[in-house]
Parts: structure tokens; C-alpha cells; sequence
């Protein structure tokens, strides 16, 4: 809290209106974490209720978003933030992006439970599991770096990315040994993938997000720069 | 969609179009004023919100201090000033023939662009007013200047030496001593006239943090050539245009939305 000076206004009205939209910003995260934690949740136990419930509540996601962008508008147009301030707004508009389109992971990996096929791969839904566990924790951080704004826990998550994108890669590997192997069990095979796929997205999301702390604290924009580069800017 | 609750903690918006008499602080009918053969302000008609702050903003010459001050009707002071229509005042005409001036400037009280404190004491400046009207307890004169100053966000700075000449406080204090002075009265309205203009920006950013306070008080109405400034402190905002009403609408719909071109086109710089 410190570190965001978000009191320090002579504008009361304007310390409260940033205040406001952080704490939202988290519960937007909270909610997609949520959604995320159920759909793994619904597809590791094929529980179909559960399913149908991320689904529906991919909705209320959806809202945050809007209201939030919103908000931010709003605060350009009447506060004319400045410095801090205006890379706050620019870092919260891009983060509620982002995890809008995690929801949207959430909500089709709950899509993927429902799916009949889905049934008949049990041993292939473990290893996914393991993916969105990984996925959820790398979440959970990303968002505790934006409530704290902390740049050393910022650069960590997104050098983690890595780590989910090998673990996708070595999951399509052995999905697709299955495919070799069966060429029947394709299509069910395929629903799998397309799940891996999204959680691997949320991955990138994650990191985005990370990019977007860092950019809010340092002014520094990371985006596509290589790996060294981003190693020389830590320091 | 599912709704979520508000972000703000602004009041709800006010229907400015059908705001009942008992929350309208002005209502300002089909006025023209015309200063000699120059007509200033054609066909204005609005409602005012009580307990808000309104904004009129627009270019130089626009007409929106003349507006502003034909509420307290300091235009009768202007020779060849004429009016037409009407401006009620809960519900009576201020123009009426059975107005009393003076007392209806204590109800409408106004703070120019310019300090203008007397060359008398903090002190002394703040209960003028109440002389005026004959007070002379002695506490409750010290009381008034205690809340007047604690209103005006100046107390803390002052406290200390209410007798030293105004004059000699910087010029941000100065306005926030003429706030006080006019509250000192307790207004029912605060016409502030480009209240921060002469100011400096830290002054300036006090001056605005006090009027959001004025407010849960004071129906405050304000006139500003700064358009952010009103975007920041204002809860409805005119904008006028060679003495026409062109869009009034509550602030965040007129900064965000504008309704007419000529306003989008204000507000962004393109003229004025």
C-alpha cells in the first residue's frame, strides 16, 4: 500500500476513487481465480453442476470488466491523472482485459467438462489438472503482486511462465502419443488439447499482468523485450 | 449483465430535466438579459440541484458569469442591464417587486475571482456579516469564526493569529478567508465566481478539496474558464455558448458523452 502513495492526494475524493477501483480490480481477480479453481475443479471430477455454474457466472466476470473500464474513463476525463496516477489507470484497464479473457479460459474449460467425451479420458485429466494447478498458483501470485505492488514478486511470476509453457508442451506430447496410438480416441483426445490450450493462455495472461505491475512501478514497458534485457532492468 | 453495485461514492445521479421543486435549489426560467441592445443570456431555462455543485463552463463572453450573477442579482447594479423571465428561488421569483435585496444576498452569498478581503483582522473579516445584522455576543462571534475558519479549511492555519491583518495572508488563504467570510452567514447558496483563477496550483487543488466539503452544506454554484476544474469538482455541468444553454447534464455524462457536437468540441479544445 505504501509503495502506490494512493492517499497522499490533496483530493480526498480522488484518493477514494483510486482506492475504489484497485479493491475492485481485486475482487475481479478473486472472482476469476475462483472460476478458474472451479472449472479445473469440474473437469478433474466431471462435475457437471459445477460446470454449468462457471458458465453462468462468467457473467458476472464479464460485468467487472465493463464497470471497471468505466471507471477508468471516467477518472481520465475528470481527475487528468498524471505520472503514477495515469499509468495506474492504463495498468487496471489492461489487467481487467486480461483477466476478463482468463474467465473466458475458465468458462471453456467448464464447457470441456460438460462434454461427453470428456468422461472417457480419465487418465489424460490428471496430467491437465497438474497444468491448471500450476495455472491457479502463478494467478494467485500475479494477483497478490497487484495488491501489493511489488516489483521483485512481479519479475518472478513472469520469468514462471516458462515453466507452464514446458509443461504444455510435454502434455501435447503425450496426447499425442495417444492419438498415434488410438486414432478412435482422436475426438475425445482433441477436448483435452483444447484445454491445455486455454490453460497455457492463461499462462501468457498471467504474465501480461505481471508486465503491467512492472510497468505501473518502474514506468518500464517489458513487453517483447528478450530475456536478458528484462534481467538488466531487475537490477 | 448482472449489476454490480456503483463504483463511486458520488450521490445518485439527479434527473436534471424533472427535479422536483423541494431538491431544486434555482429554477431558472426562459431568462434573457440584455445589457443595452447586446442581448447576453437568450432563453435559459435550468434547475438547479440543492446541495450539488454546478458548473457553467464555456468560452469568454459566453454569458456564464452573467448568469451567475443574476442569481443574486448583482446585475442590477449594471445601468442598461434588462431582464426578462424568471429565476425562483425555492419557489419565489427573486425579480419580484417584494424582494429585499440585501436578503437575498444573504441566502445567496459569492465569492469572486480576485481575494477581497477588508483591510481589518482575520477575525474581523470573518463576523462582518454577523455585525451587519447586529449580532454582538461576544461568544457566539467567537463560535461563527471558529466554524466559519474549520468550513473554509483555513482554521489550523490561522487559529493562532485571528487578530493579524487579512492582508497579510498568501493569496490561496485569502479566498479560503472570503469562503469563510460567506459562510460565516450560513447561506442557503455559494456563488463562486472563477474562484481559483488568481490562485496557484496547490491553492487551487485546497480551494477544490473545499468546495466537495462545501457541499454536504451549501448548494454551490460555480463558474470556471477551467473546464478540468469543473470536470473535478462539479456534480452537474453547463456549458454555454454565445448566451445559450447548450447541454446541461450531471458531469460524468458531460465528459464522457457529450449529447451535442459543439460541447464534444469545447471540452476536447477544438474552439473556444
Amino acid at each position: 500500500m505504501d509503495n502506490l502513495n494512493l492517499r497522499r492526494h490533496i483530493s480526498g475524493q480522488f484518493n477514494s476513487e483510486l482506492d475504489n477501483i484497485r479493491n475492485r480490480v481485486l475482487m475481479m481477480g478473486g472472482l476469476v481465480e475462483k472460476q478458474l479453481t472451479d472449472a479445473i475443479e469440474a473437469i478433474s471430477t466431471l462435475n457437471q453442476s459445477l460446470a454449468e455454474q462457471v458458465i453462468n457466472n462468467d457473467r458476472k466476470v464479464n460485468s467487472y470488466e465493463v464497470l471497471i473500464d468505466e471507471e477508468c474513463t471516467r477518472i481520465i476525463a475528470k481527475r487528468q491523472p498524471a505520472a503514477g496516477d495515469l499509468r495506474l489507470i492504463f495498468a487496471i484497464s489492461k489487467t481487467v482485459a486480461d483477466l476478463e479473457r482468463i474467465g473466458d479460459s475458465a468458462k471453456q474449460l467448464a464447457n470441456v467438462a460438460l462434454e461427453k467425451n470428456a468422461s472417457k479420458q480419465g487418465h489424460l485429466l490428471v496430467s491437465l489438472e497438474n497444468l491448471g494447478r500450476h495455472c491457479i498458483a502463478l494467478l494467485h501470485d500475479v494477483l497478490d503482486c497487484f495488491a501489493r505492488m511489488d516489483l521483485d514478486c512481479a519479475f518472478e511470476v513472469h520469468g514462471k511462465d516458462v515453466l507452464i509453457d514446458a509443461q504444455y508442451e510435454s502434455l501435447m506430447r503425450e496426447l499425442m502419443t495417444y492419438m498415434m496410438e488410438d486414432p478412435r480416441a482422436i475426438p475425445s483426445v482433441m477436448e483435452v488439447m483444447w484445454a491445455a490450450r486455454s490453460l497455457e493462455r492463461v499462462g501468457d495472461r498471467v504474465q501480461n499482468i505481471a508486465e503491467y505491475v512492472i510497468y505501473f512501478i518502474k514506468g518500464k514497458d517489458i513487453r517483447h523485450l528478450d530475456t536478458e534485457q528484462i534481467a538488466e532492468l531487475r537490477d | 449483465m448482472i449489476n454490480l453495485e456503483p463504483l463511486t461514492n458520488e450521490q445518485p445521479r439527479v434527473d436534471l430535466a424533472n427535479l422536483s421543486d423541494a431538491d431544486t435549489a434555482f429554477a431558472i426560467e426562459n431568462l434573457d438579459l440584455y445589457y443595452g441592445d447586446k442581448k447576453a443570456l437568450s432563453d435559459v431555462s435550468m434547475r438547479i440541484p440543492k446541495g450539488q455543485v454546478t458548473a457553467f463552463i464555456g468560452p469568454s463572453g459566453c454569458g456564464k458569469s452573467t448568469l451567475l450573477r443574476s442569481l443574486n442579482r448583482m446585475n442590477d447594479l449594471i445601468d442598461n442591464c434588462r431582464i426578462e423571465g424568471n429565476i425562483l428561488l425555492e419557489q419565489q421569483n427573486i425579480f419580484d417587486r417584494h424582494v429585499d435585496v440585501a436578503t437575498l444576498r444573504r441566502k445567496v452569498g459569492m465569492v469572486f475571482q480576485r481575494p477581497n478581503p477588508f483591510p481589518k483582522s482575520i477575525y474581523e473579516n470573518v463576523v462582518y456579516g454577523l455585525r451587519l445584522q447586529g449580532v454582538k455576543d461576544r461568544r457566539r462571534l467567537d463560535q461563527a469564526v471558529e466554524e466559519s475558519l474549520r468550513g473554509a479549511a483555513l482554521w489550523d492555519e490561522v487559529k493562532d493569529r485571528l487578530h493579524d491583518n487579512a492582508l497579510g495572508l498568501s493569496g490561496g488563504q485569502q479566498q479560503r478567508l472570503v469562503i469563510a467570510r460567506a459562510i460565516a452567514i450560513e447561506p442557503e447558496v455559494l456563488l463562486l465566481d472563477e474562484p481559483t483563477s488568481a490562485l496557484d496550483p496547490i491553492s487551487t487543488l485546497v480551494i477544490e478539496e473545499l468546495i466537495t466539503e462545501l457541499k454536504q452544506k451549501f448548494t454551490v454554484v460555480i463558474v470556471t474558464h477551467n473546464m478540468q476544474q469543473a470536470a473535478r469538482v462539479s456534480d452537474n455541468t453547463a456549458f454555454m455558448y454565445m448566451g445559450e444553454l447548450i447541454e446541461y447534464n450531471d458531469t460524468n455524462t458531460l465528459f464522457t458523452t457529450p449529447s451535442k457536437k459543439q460541447t464534444e468540441d469545447y471540452i476536447t479544445g477544438r474552439y473556444g
